[in-house]
């Protein structure tokens, strides 16, 4: 055969592998990107979940708010404080009973005015659809007053309901928008839905009959990025102009390039330690105590959360004007309750009493990756003290959880996801309810939270919320580790996506693109 | 042939059958409450009024034979239920995926194919040369090299750096460049040395001494003889790969942001979405003996002693 034959055959298609590469690279102008001409700005977000449907009144509310579409009757401001939104104010009649006046000259995006009877369709909608309005709202029924004003009364006293009408679950949407197929949901926000693609991009435009400041931008398009690393890149190759939860590991990445800002926000979350109250080891208070005292909180957010943290004292973060509990002076050492309680050091550095070692399991999870890093930490330190920890990682920490095969578990909640203590304490903590994972059961406590749920004076419930953090602290259902921060990083060119600790404000009208 | 495809309808019954009841029963034995998952998705403890209102509405709170029964009808009926997750008909949600899913396993079959065919047929013609020692290490790399890593080495060079193709989603031809390259290089490296193994112990054959013998050029002799021969092991490869990206690649889509099967399945698996991850199951089942099918078909073409046989 001969060679020159070959070499032609070869040249050949290598060359046709070349130009499809060629023609592929190459074809076309990428349309991401943001454009930025003074009467057309707009914006490409990134943000790690799509929602699967556009339903406002399902499991998806959180990612209607984020989108910068939906509103709600009230709003909580930097400080989580309730404010008008929709309803521009309200007054309570009596224990059950609250008037709300509405904004006027509001229309929903498909040109239908807002008023008291579109807003009562809504709610009586967002009820019907999920439990989670009706456990937060508590509502009996609603009326229309007159064409803005609205009447809602509660079956029980409902103290939050002003801070619970904050909640996704309740966007106000012209229900009429939400039946059949055709067309998106109309809802009251600045931009309204242009167009949804589940996995891949929601885009918003702006509503020109908006009732409040009218946008900056014409348009936003979020870009649905699960991966983190995919979002970091993403943002630096210049295809989105912001992104939000930005992995920790790779902040410092950001810092050192100029054309960013990365900017934090103190978010609602808390991680914790919980102890299984069911478990023979842990149901003693001075050995809750002993392993509490062993939890090196400064290093894990010095370490772990690389600064984008704060020490846990409590259930409620700092932000929160009832999450700023008294941090008692704790000089007292392991060894102390350990004593106390009859336990002694073998030769090998292991508490033990009566041929017994203090050997714990501590459950983690995938789904959070730094829980299972601090629960390494936490070993180690525990390990140091004279306890034994046994790590086990499972898939489903809330199904491990209802088993009773576990003392301790890295766990992590939103615990004031409306600014409110109420609904948390009650999940979290009443003795019969079926979410107090810890299985901690206290009278005294019980009577507390239902004192709160009665409480309408804003500085009483904060003090009560602090009374009752206290009766934890003391008692010590779980330790509270750290506070983590919402981190997120825009184009410098971005203006006005700031921080807030409510992940769902993000997106507003006085976004704006400044090259 | 049409026993043959008879054959093939009555096994493709079968695996639907035995594969559908397997993942019933798996997903019925694994942990994970849907209901649960659903509620707490942002982290906020649902109250347990929720939880046992959420079970009842999407049949959970029924007998599993029961809801056996009703799954076995669906499966062969084509109604594959709704996704608890997005209250949509599951069979439309699948089908809504199949174009993003089939777009990229077919820019990925291109992409193998071409470096299979350049690097095997180039390599077999220089067996001695650098070119050959490149595709070795080629080889070596291409089955080592995790596609996480290289999709994370190509979006960081391509897009961060020097910022020519985008990092991620789908739109035009060049989102589809490096999700393509991921998914093809590393198997087509692989592949190349087969066909050059295959290519370089079909020269030394008699026949194709015969062909020289009779006067055929070289490039004649390449092509339909040569080549021809050595593509088969490579068609039941191809194949089988072509099925598997079909199912959806599910680390080329959620490192590209690709909305395909392979990222929709991962996220019905994390909230037990039961519908959709049985549906799935259903649709990859048929795509595998389909495509299968397929090569079988593709095989007899090339070599005419199967058809006899």
């Amino acid at each position: 055969m001969k060679k020159n034959t070959h070499r032609e055959f070869t040249v050949v298609l290598w060359a046709v592998i070349a130009g499809f590469l060629l023609l592929t690279g190459c074809t076309g102008e990428s349309e991401e990107g943001s454009a930025h001409t003074a009467a057309d700005k707009k914006a490409v977000l990134a943000f790690p979940w799509s929602p699967a449907s556009l339903d406002p009144h399902g499991s998806d509310s959180w990612e209607m708010m984020r989108s910068g579409t939906a509103e709600t009757l009230v709003k909580l401001n930097e400080e989580l404080t309730p404010v008008p939104w929709l309803a521009k104010e309200w007054k309570q009649e009596n224990e059950n009973t609250w008037i709300f006046q509405l904004e006027e000259g509001v229309t929903f995006h498909n040109g239908n005015a807002m008023d008291a009877a579109s807003v009562k369709k809504s709610l009586l909608r967002s009820l019907k659809q999920g439990q989670t309005a009706k456990d937060l709202l508590q509502i009996e029924s609603i009326e229309v007053l007159s064409e803005n004003e609205l009447k809602i009364v509660t079956a029980k006293p409902n103290a939050a309901l002003i801070a619970h009408l904050a909640d996704p679950s309740t966007i106000i949407a012209d229900v009429a928008s939400l039946e059949g197929e055709a067309g998106y949901p109309a809802f009251t926000g600045a931009f309204q839905i242009k167009q949804f693609t589940r996995d891949e991009s929601l885009v918003a435009e702006r509503y020109k009959d908006y009732w409040g400041t009218p946008a900056l931008l014409s348009e936003i398009t979020i870009k649905f990025i699960p991966e983190g690393t995919t979002r970091l890149m993403a943002l630096q190759s210049g295809d989105v102009d912001a992104a939000t939860d930005i992995p920790i590991d790779n902040i410092a990445v950001l810092e050192k390039d100029e054309r960013f800002r990365v900017l934090t926000a103190p978010s609602l979350r808390t991680h914790m330690m919980l102890f299984n109250l069911n478990s023979p080891l842990v149901n003693n208070q001075n050995l809750r105590k002993a392993i509490d005292l062993s939890i090196p909180r400064a290093e894990i957010v010095d370490s772990i959360m690389a600064g984008y943290g704060t020490e846990a004292g409590g259930p409620f973060p700092e932000v929160l004007p009832f999450g700023k509990v008294e941090k008692k002076n704790q000089a007292e050492s392991v060894g102390k309750w350990m004593e106390e309680e009859g336990w002694q050091l073998n030769a090998d550095g292991i508490w033990e009493k009566q041929g017994r070692l203090f050997e714990v399991t501590m459950l983690t999870f995938p789904q959070r990756p730094e829980l299972t890093v601090m629960a390494e930490i936490i070993q180690n330190e525990l390990l140091e003290k004279g306890i034994k920890a046994e790590i086990r990682q499972v898939e489903n920490i809330d199904e491990a959880l209802a088993n009773d095969e576990w003392d301790l578990s890295m766990y992590s909640m939103l615990t004031a996801h409306t600014g409110d203590p109420q609904y948390f304490l009650n999940i979290f903590y009443q003795s019969d309810s079926a979410s107090n994972v810890s299985h901690y059961a206290s009278s005294s406590l019980d009577r507390l939270i239902d004192q709160l749920n009665q409480t309408v004076d804003s500085a009483k419930r904060n003090q009560l919320a602090l009374q009752i953090q206290e009766v934890i602290n003391t008692d010590l259902p779980q330790s509270f580790i750290v506070y983590p921060e919402t981190v997120f990083a825009a184009r410098k060119a971005v203006k006005g996506f700031t921080p807030h600790p409510i992940e769902y404000y993000y997106i507003h009208s006085q976004i704006d693109v400044n090259e | 042939m049409i026993r043959f495809c008879l054959e093939r309808f009555a096994q493709l019954v079968m695996v639907i059958f035995f594969v559908s009841t397997l993942t019933f029963l798996l997903l019925r034995a694994a942990p994970g409450d849907p209901a649960y998952l659903l509620l707490a998705a942002h982290d906020v403890p649902p109250s347990e009024e929720a939880l046992v209102a959420l079970r009842e509405e999407l049949g959970l709170t029924e007998n599993v034979w029961k809801q056996y029964g009703q799954w076995i009808t669906d499966a062969f009926t084509g109604q594959w239920g709704t996704s608890y997750v997005s209250k949509k008909p599951v069979a439309e949600e699948l089908a809504g995926r199949i174009p993003a899913t089939f777009e990229l396993a077919a820019a990925g079959l291109i992409v193998m194919v071409m470096v299979t065919f350049a690097l095997g047929i180039s390599t077999s013609i220089y067996s001695k040369g650098w070119l050959n020692r490149i595709g070795k290490i080629m080889a070596l790399f291409g089955s080592s090299i995790p596609s996480f890593w290289l999709g994370f080495l190509l979006i960081y060079f391509f897009s961060v750096r020097y910022g020519w193709l985008p990092s991620m989603g789908r739109g035009t031809l060049q989102h589809l460049v490096l999700p393509a390259v991921t998914l093809g290089l590393g198997l087509g490296t692989v592949y190349a040395r087969v066909l050059r193994t295959s290519m370089l112990g079909i020269l030394n054959q008699q026949f194709v001494t015969a062909a020289k013998a009779r006067g055929f050029s070289g490039r004649r002799i390449l092509v339909f003889q040569v080549f021809k021969h050595a593509l088969l092991p490579i068609v039941t490869m191809l194949g089988t790969s072509f099925a598997f990206m079909l199912c959806g690649s599910i680390i080329v889509e959620s490192i590209f942001s690709w909305p395909g099967l392979g990222r929709y399945i991962v996220e019905a698996i994390h909230m037990r979405d039961y519908p959709v991850i049985q549906g799935y199951v259903i649709l990859t089942s048929f795509l595998f003996v389909f495509v299968h099918f397929a090569v079988d078909v593709i095989y007899a073409l090339f070599d005419p002693r199967l058809r006899v046989r």
